[in-house]
């Protein structure tokens, strides 16, 4: 491998960890603060995804599009909250398993009945299509430079409102002990309906920038998930600085992977996870 | 007496009294025979699982790694076209499962909770792309057994596994033998230390007790009995293929473990034929079968608190 | 709309009837039994759906060829999941007693069907997986397939490099049955006739990660690259290339599923990629003008591949039917009059090699605003050499 090859794929790996950490990031908020692990988080994925390429094929406009999925996916995480998570805060966390489960089962069968189940493309917006020269052969497309630093900006952004605004307090409090915030005189279950609601929005903002990247096809919200949770699991589970780290390793070694030992870039993954558990039982970033 | 509860007796002895009479009103080629069969197979898969989860506290989403080996291992071990002595096999089979078992659990049992979760869930995926790539177990596509073993026992021989009738009380037998293993451990000194350091660790640590080592004999155990229900689902259509062993199979036997009541052992029968049941009628009704099923799991977590066991309970435990 | 509306009714009907079997409504004189398997949710739902509803069009079309026997559908949702294939297959065999079962559209569920269904009397034809080993090593006399098989459309391609001056060509694929032959048949013509691989990457099942792929081939700038990619995989492989600014500058050669499908997702990205298949939607023969009318006129869209693999599964039963009088009850007869049929396809006439497997023509087709459009024939009436097959 030239040293001019090993930055290129270095390039690739950051900007899909920046990706990963982005999709992520919903997850590890969500499980930090309530306690609960959203198997449905992959659907919210797909969900954005799927209404920024509707909306775009009626508007035309991307940016447009893209607003309108964000607050929709908002919408609807406060209508999963208050509908049916809610119900479950004091049960066993494995009837939130079951339920999120559910969830998947109904957001694929959704999916399939409002969009149908052909594969589907979201054109670059022409603001940012073409690219700019990269190596003697390849450029690099603008879309994706785009994409990785709407990515670092949303880490910033939840960075500074996790440790500096009162939200962020409330969350850092929420993680660690209930009952004080709630003798702070803060309704916890709105708490909690915002933070499950930004983390559902956190899934379709991803899905929505990955649209235009990607293929937009029935099961992709499954194909994320797992990777999404390993990503999680080596920052350690609810810590995003953890998320941020996990991610953008993940990003880079499986992207060396693919085209070093192609036949076990699917493997190497795992058997990373494997050896950080082993040394770090709780993950990099344990709390 | 090892069944305490009210509900459990009177649901098992309705069960297996169904159970055994389902075959004699069906020809042994009909559909219903092969169906029944895979939901008592799956049954026991579901079982060894709620063990493992709900009486041990091993949260495992790779428990189809062990499904997927027993019928791997068979094939791998037999001579394409001869046909082997079942229970020889068997025992073998479960050995080596057992082996494996020792090793992976070495391994994830250093970590709990959710990590537990992922830990088994990235080795199961890993056993899974080692079956999809690899050439000489047929990738993707599986392998065929062509022959199914023979079951005589010192000459005696009473099963035909070629017959799905027999092959059909294979499978229940496996059920009453599983459940029956299951509950005498639970009721076992053994058993009681183990649900001990489920429910309160530290304690049980501090009376000297080294909990790795009962809950890695646990997870022996439930691992060999999920790789026999993977050997009979092998055997029962002659045919293995990786997806047996992916997550998504460990997932739906959670499903079903869950709804059936965790760590009722009864509830996991329950579970596994309400979601089967469901499964096959939604599918006859309509192309959207999916989001019926994702409706009525919703409903069913929403409206139970302690499963379908636990529903049965309250309406007959006074 | 019609949908939701199913949708209410079935709910109803659940509550109704407590979710017993299908309901069979016995029809007056001879009735067919088709069984479907087909993926009608997951990744492969568009596929299964395709077919389903060319295979259907096809036997209201040939309504008169049937004398009088009605059709009953039977349809399975596979899932694409092997693990429920025998299952599945055994209810189309043993409780529905079909005669004809069509499916699948996975390769992993083909090999639980054909273990199931091999040697029976229940005729199998496959409207679409191209697994080798089901017209090969498994070949039986009751497995029809009317798609094509893996070996068919990349072989030609090539000769096709070849012809078109390429001497080292970049090969990458997925690493599953599929992906493995269509590599292996590109190179066994390719490298009989003086080429070169210079790298043959096989990524993991279903991963579309594919820009450090992308970043490899323009590194190791190769005179071409032979892939195969499908649906999903296929976008994503095809925009990701066009991304890194190698469209133009490589040229971009695939088994023709890279480009069947999904030009509309693919947009501009896919102009110039030159694929090999056994159809193209533009295809100048009168049988497929009439056919795509057809069936826009009763679905409200155009059809694609797999919805003539489909339509051509049903017109082998309609033909049979027809050429028995009605009478299939002789199911060697069936076999025997299946075989011998030429299946006006709106591929183009085919018939059926000893095997079972389509003997057919591959074009060569570009894509050029957004069409495949037929360059040539790259290889007329080929047969799959169904390499382990006894028949």
């Amino acid at each position: 491998m030239s040293t001019e090859l090993i930055f290129v794929q270095l390039v690739n790996g950051i900007q899909y960890g920046l990706l990963l950490f982005l999709i992520a990031s919903g997850l590890t908020l969500v499980f930090g603060v309530m306690g609960i692990l959203n198997l449905a988080h992959g659907s919210m994925y797909m969900v954005g995804a799927y209404l920024v390429w509707y909306f775009v094929s009626i508007t035309g406009s991307f940016t447009l599009s893209a607003l309108l999925s964000a607050v929709i996916a908002l919408g609807l995480g406060i209508l999963i909250e208050r509908v049916l998570i809610q119900r479950l805060y004091n049960r066993n966390h494995l009837d939130q398993v079951l339920l999120t489960i559910g969830m998947i089962f109904v957001f694929n069968s959704l999916q399939s009945i409002l969009w149908g189940n052909d594969p589907y493309g979201v054109a670059v917006p022409d603001t940012l299509g073409g690219s700019v020269p990269f190596t003697d052969n390849s450029s690099y497309p603008i879309y994706r430079i785009f994409a990785a630093l709407i990515c670092i900006a949303i880490a910033a952004a939840l960075y500074f409102v996790v440790s500096k605004t009162r939200l962020g307090m409330l969350i850092r409090a929420g993680e660690s002990n209930r009952e004080m915030v709630e003798a702070l005189g803060v309704n916890i279950k709105s708490l909690y309906t915002i933070v499950f609601a930004i983390g559902v929005m956190l899934a379709a903002v991803s899905g929505i920038i990955a649209a235009p990247m990607r293929s937009i096809v029935p099961g992709m919200g499954e194909s994320v998930l797992i990777t999404c949770f390993v990503v999680v699991v080596i920052g350690g589970m609810g810590s995003i600085k953890g998320a941020f780290v996990g991610a953008l390793l993940v990003g880079v070694i499986s992207t060396f992977a693919a085209v070093l030992m192609p036949s076990m870039s699917n493997m190497i993954i795992y058997i990373f996870m494997i050896l950080v558990l082993l040394v770090k039982p709780q993950g990099l970033f344990a709390k | 007496m090892i069944f305490e509860k009210r509900t459990e007796r009177i649901f098992l002895a309705i069960f297996f009294l169904i159970a055994l009479c389902i075959p004699l009103f069906l020809e042994d080629n009909s559909f219903f025979v092969g169906k029944a069969t895979t939901i008592l197979i799956l049954a026991v898969f579901v079982m060894s699982l709620d063990f493992l989860v709900g009486r041990v506290g091993l949260v495992t989403l790779g428990h189809a790694l062990f499904y997927g080996l027993g019928g791997y291992l068979f094939v791998i071990l037999t001579p394409e076209y001869e046909a082997v002595n079942f229970w020889v096999y068997a025992v073998y089979i479960l050995a080596i499962s057992a082996l494996i078992a020792l090793v992976v659990g070495v391994v994830v049992l250093r970590t709990s909770g959710i990590y537990f979760i992922m830990i088994t869930l990235a080795i199961s995926q890993m056993a899974y792309y080692f079956f999809f790539d690899s050439l000489e177990f047929g990738g993707n596509d599986g392998l065929f057994i062509f022959m199914k073993p023979e079951t005589s026992i010192f000459g005696l021989n009473f099963l035909n596994l070629d017959n799905p009738t027999h092959f059909y009380y294979l499978s229940l037998l496996a059920v009453l033998v599983t459940l029956l293993a299951i509950k005498i451990t639970l009721r076992s000194r053994f058993g009681r230390i183990v649900e001990a350091s489920r429910l309160n660790p530290e304690r049980t640590e501090a009376l000297g007790y080294n909990i790795f080592a009962f809950r890695l004999i646990s997870y022996i155990i439930g691992s060999t009995l999920a790789a026999y229900a993977g050997l009979l689902f092998a055997l029962q259509y002659g045919y293995v293929n990786p997806q047996f062993m992916t997550w998504e199979m460990s997932g739906t036997a959670l499903v079903m473990s869950i709804l059936g009541g965790m760590g009722t052992i009864y509830g996991a029968i329950l579970g596994t034929i309400t979601y089967e049941g469901l499964q096959y009628s939604f599918e006859h009704l309509s192309e959207d079968w999916m989001l019926l099923m994702g409706g009525a799991i919703i409903l069913m977590v929403l409206l139970l608190r302690k499963g379908l066991a636990g529903y049965l309970e309250k309406l007959l435990e006074k | 709309m019609s949908r939701i509306k199913t949708l209410a009714g079935a709910v109803l009907a659940t509550t109704l009837t407590a979710g017993l079997s299908t309901t069979t409504v016995a029809a007056a004189g001879e009735t067919v039994k088709v069984g479907l398997m087909l993926p009608f949710s997951g990744i492969y739902a568009q596929l299964g759906e395709a077919g389903r509803d060319g295979l259907k069009l096809a036997l209201k079309e040939h309504a008169e060829q049937l004398h009088g026997t009605k059709i009953e559908y039977i349809e399975l949702d596979t899932e694409a999941k092997p693990s429920r294939a025998p299952e599945l297959a055994s209810s189309l065999l043993n409780q529905h007693e079909a005669d004809f079962v069509i499916g699948p559209v996975h390769s992993g569920v083909a090999m639980g069907m054909i273990k199931m269904l091999r040697g029976k009397d229940t005729i199998m034809i496959i409207p679409n997986a191209g697994s080798a080993a089901a017209t090969g090593p498994l070949c039986s006399p009751n497995v029809f397939r009317t798609s094509f098989s893996s070996w068919q459309p990349s072989y030609p391609m090539g000769k096709v490099a070849l012809e078109k001056g390429y001497k080292k060509v970049y090969a990458i694929s997925w690493n599953y049955g599929m992906g493995r032959e269509s590599l292996d048949a590109f190179a066994e013509s390719f490298e009989a006739g003086g080429g070169e691989i210079v790298e043959k990457v096989l990524l993991p099942f279903p991963s579309t990660n594919f820009q450090s792929h992308v970043s490899d081939i323009a590194d190791e700038n190769p005179d071409a690259v032979f892939t195969f990619f499908a649906g999903g995989g296929a976008i994503k492989f095809v925009k990701d290339y066009d991304a890194m600014g190698l469209r133009g500058k490589i040229p971009l050669l695939g088994s023709g599923f890279l480009t069947e499908g999904t030009l509309q997702a693919q947009g501009e990205a896919a102009e110039g990629v030159m694929t090999g298949l056994h159809y193209a939607e533009q295809l100048d023969v009168p049988k497929n003008q009439a056919f795509r009318e057809a069936f826009n006129t009763e679905y409200g869209h155009y059809p694609d591949i797999y919805a003539v693999q489909g339509y051509d599964a049903g017109q082998a039963i309609a033909n049979t039917i027809g050429e028995l009088n009605g009478d299939i009850s002789d199911k060697k007869a069936v076999i025997s009059t299946m075989e011998k049929l030429t299946i006006d396809s709106p591929r183009g006439e085919f018939t059926f090699s000893r095997a079972h497997n389509p003997i057919q023509n591959i074009y060569l087709r570009e894509v050029k605003d957004g069409v495949n459009v037929v360059q040539s024939v790259a290889a007329a009436a080929l047969e799959d050499p169904a390499r382990g097959c006894k028949l």
